[in-house]
């Protein structure tokens, strides 16, 4: 929400509330200011500021005043807050009229939160049932902007017994929360400690995974949205363990099924085995005699099925689908280079930002 | 999980650079704050911090995908040897903003190493509206925020795509900055991506020239000498042995290497060490090396297995492994720190002394997510 649309609403919304002191002065609450009303402000400061005289509290206790800068318009002492009202908070304004009397104190709330859940878990990716033993990485999508900071609480994964994974048998890498910019979408990262081969938990510990066990993943409901409000419902995903995904994506073995031209039938391409579904709606593109194609990507088929819909029918012709060789499995090998590799049986430079271009043809 | 005291793992790193910006080359200017201008600070997060010349403040804006420098004006010394300790930390700062406690994230704390004061970011909520925020703490417990409305500053950004294009909001792809340090004229940044498993360790020459005059070295590492991942570093500090700079780098997959800053060269294949593999489900978080009593040691902050002290003496004589046979082992052996419970956040104030953020983790033991207040800020004597 914008600042000022929360200042309107908090401007409409705000109640003040038991005056007391001096019945001549009063402060308002308008236009997200603070306003010292029938007290004839003086053009000058007092010595010690106007904070001295006039400052408005947020929260209980010996905290400092809110941040801000004062204004005397019309003859009116303001005060201008460094951040915006926020709901939930009760604030506190407090004027001392210079040369003694009863300070005038007066509360507010801030604006009206609607505390209707309305935040869920849509999807979460890899979508398929059975996981590679190392995967990489997993995408949880919601409805609605997110919270920061409760995925180490809010994400849990059970064993066949419905026995929490904890500690170092955790799947998750603690600590960094991977968000989208909107906090809709989190990425989830699988303990590398455990998967990359010749490491001490990978040796000691095994993989994340264990190919043939059953595990369930339980995203809890009260995963606070970022209005602080839980979500509708919680989620469960029941998958099973698979063989580890080692061998680098080979783009040889993709099947591209051209569309008729003339229509808007989509460009199909199906892979050997799922792709990490964030880089599939990035990674891949169409280009044309004239240049880029535009259109709309969807995934299906556990993400083994690419899918590209021009916004524009097809003309007959030759076109190449782009691929970006960082594109990735679910175990994080992306074209040229699995994710661990032997160093002593061959070395491998990084890639940087390379494409391969594969041909097809719009009859 | 057995707790590993002594562990010789060595590790083979090469380096390629996609760009050619040597990390030592940089010439400095006389005051690279003649490099700055005025203005509203383009900030539209607070991540990590780190200190460079002349009290300019490095914030890692993982939001804008930039580096933000700011003159902090704070370049007085001390008359005494800081000794800071506020309760609260969290309640004194989210009073003046006008949020509940449990509204405010604190992201990273640094010390000026001129003033002493402590600075922490922050987030002002916690969804994508939250707001950024620079907090100074005096010796005395006061707190300011920084206004970022009119102050000297210059970026950086880290991405192709400026952080202006709206359709940048639109993209998830999303580079969250893990750890950043001035070294040699040269920031240095790791950062995680939410999409690509990637190991970006930028070295961007400050002054700040253009984005494109970032160095992206890409590193490699292995090992048991055997088996290479591009992985992402997650905290590092420079660190000097025997007269050499080093960086000390903590990996996502655990373990803890030492990597020459003059072997980071474009194109050179770098020998580094693993010196400590902290063990599974556990990420370190801050790391302080330091001498006492004629010893090194590396005190390291861990996401979820308390504070360790590792013995770090002779870290200059570890091998690098060449063959794939686990021949030269050696390890650091290390304690963990009992006393030093809850701690969130370590930074090193001076020689002897450290600042120490504490407060009840959220969440649970095994998976501890951000702390609920109050939280404590003190100085703690190096153990």
């Amino acid at each position: 929400m914008s600042k000022l649309r929360l200042a309107v609403i908090a401007a409409i919304l705000l109640v003040g509330m038991a005056a007391t002191g001096q019945a001549s002065v009063s402060i308002r609450f308008e236009d997200g200011t603070f306003k010292v009303v029938d007290w004839s402000a003086p053009a000058a400061p007092p010595a010690k500021g106007w904070a001295s005289i006039f400052a408005v509290y947020a929260g209980v206790g010996d905290v400092p005043p809110l941040a801000g800068t004062y204004t005397v318009e019309g003859g009116s002492l303001v005060f201008h807050p460094n951040y915006p009202i926020a709901p939930g908070v009760h604030y506190r304004a407090v004027f001392q009229p210079p040369g003694g009397g009863s300070p005038v104190e007066k509360t507010f709330d801030g604006p009206h939160q609607d505390k209707t859940p309305f935040a869920r878990v849509e999807r979460v990716y890899p979508s398929a049932n059975v996981l590679p033993s190392n995967l990489l990485r997993l995408y949880v999508y919601f409805s609605a902007p997110m919270g920061r900071g409760q995925a180490s609480q809010r994400i849990h994964v059970l064993d066949e017994n419905g026995k929490v994974l904890q500690g170092a048998h955790g799947l998750f890498l603690p600590g960094e929360e991977l968000w989208d910019p909107n906090y809709q979408r989190l990425t989830m990262t699988f303990d590398p400690g455990r998967i990359k081969r010749g490491l001490t938990s990978n040796q000691n510990i095994g993989p994340p995974i264990a190919e043939g066990k059953s595990y369930t993943l339980v995203i809890d409901r009260d995963w606070e949205d970022a209005r602080g409000v839980p979500m509708v419902d919680g989620f469960r995903k029941s998958f099973r363990g698979g063989p580890a995904e080692r061998n680098p994506p080979d783009p040889k073995q993709w099947q591209i099924t051209s569309p008729k031209a003339g229509t808007l039938e989509p460009l199909m391409v199906d892979f050997p085995k799922p792709m990490n579904y964030p880089l599939l709606q990035r990674m891949l593109t169409v280009s044309g005699v004239q240049g880029g194609v535009t259109g709309t990507v969807s995934v299906d088929h556990h993400e083994a099925q690419w899918r590209f819909t021009p916004h524009a029918p097809w003309r007959a012709g030759n076109y190449e689908l782009v691929v970006d060789t960082a594109i990735e499995d679910l175990g994080g090998n992306h074209i040229g280079q699995p994710f661990d590799i032997d160093t002593f049986e061959r070395v491998t430079r990084h890639i940087t930002a390379n494409t391969i271009s594969l041909p097809f043809g719009v009859r | 999980m057995r707790r590993i005291t002594s562990i010789g793992i060595v590790v083979a790193l090469c380096v390629a650079a996609a760009l050619a910006v040597g990390i030592t080359s940089a010439r400095e200017p006389a005051s690279p704050l003649a490099n700055l201008t005025s203005g509203k600070v383009p900030l539209m997060s607070a991540g990590p911090l780190a200190f460079g010349p002349d009290g300019i403040l490095f914030v890692g804006d993982s939001a804008a995908a930039a580096i933000v420098a700011i003159d902090t004006g704070d370049r007085r010394a001390p008359s005494s040897a800081a000794k800071i300790n506020v309760q609260g930390i969290d309640e004194k700062i989210a009073a003046p903003v006008g949020v509940p406690p449990d509204q405010l994230l604190i992201n990273s704390m640094k010390v000026n190493p001129i003033s002493k004061n402590v600075y922490l970011s922050a987030s002002r909520g916690r969804g994508p509206d939250a707001m950024p925020l620079i907090v100074r703490v005096d010796a005395a417990g006061k707190v300011s925020i920084l206004s970022l409305e009119n102050a000297k500053h210059a970026s950086v950004s880290l991405v192709d795509v400026p952080a202006s294009n709206p359709a940048a909001r639109q993209d998830p792809r999303t580079l969250t900055i893990t750890d950043m340090n001035y070294v040699g004229g040269n920031v240095i940044v790791a950062g995680l991506s939410n999409e690509e498993w990637s190991s970006a360790l930028r070295s961007i020459p400050f002054p700040f020239k253009d984005a494109a005059e970032g160095a992206t070295l890409q590193i490699w590492h292995s090992s048991h000498g055997r088996f290479e991942t591009e992985s992402p570093v997650r905290t590092f500090v420079p660190y000097t042995i025997s007269g050499q700079q080093y960086i000390l780098a903590a990996y996502t997959c655990t373990p803890l290497v030492k990597i020459p800053v003059s072997d980071l060269q474009p194109g050179a294949k770098v020998k580094g060490v693993e010196i400590a593999d902290l063990g599974a489900g556990n990420q370190p978080l801050d790391m302080i090396p330091y001498a006492k009593d004629g010893h090194d040691y590396i005190l390291i902050s861990n996401s979820s297995r308390g504070v360790m002290k590792l013995k770090a003496d002779h870290l200059e004589a570890y091998p690098a492994i060449d063959s794939p046979t686990k021949t030269n082992v050696a390890g650091v052996p290390y304690d963990t720190m009992t006393d030093l419970q809850n701690v969130q956040h370590l930074t090193q104030l001076d020689d002897s002394n450290a600042v120490i953020l504490t407060g009840k983790f959220t969440g649970l033991a095994w998976a501890p997510g951000p702390p609920v207040g109050p939280l404590n800020l003190q100085t703690i004597a190096l153990p």
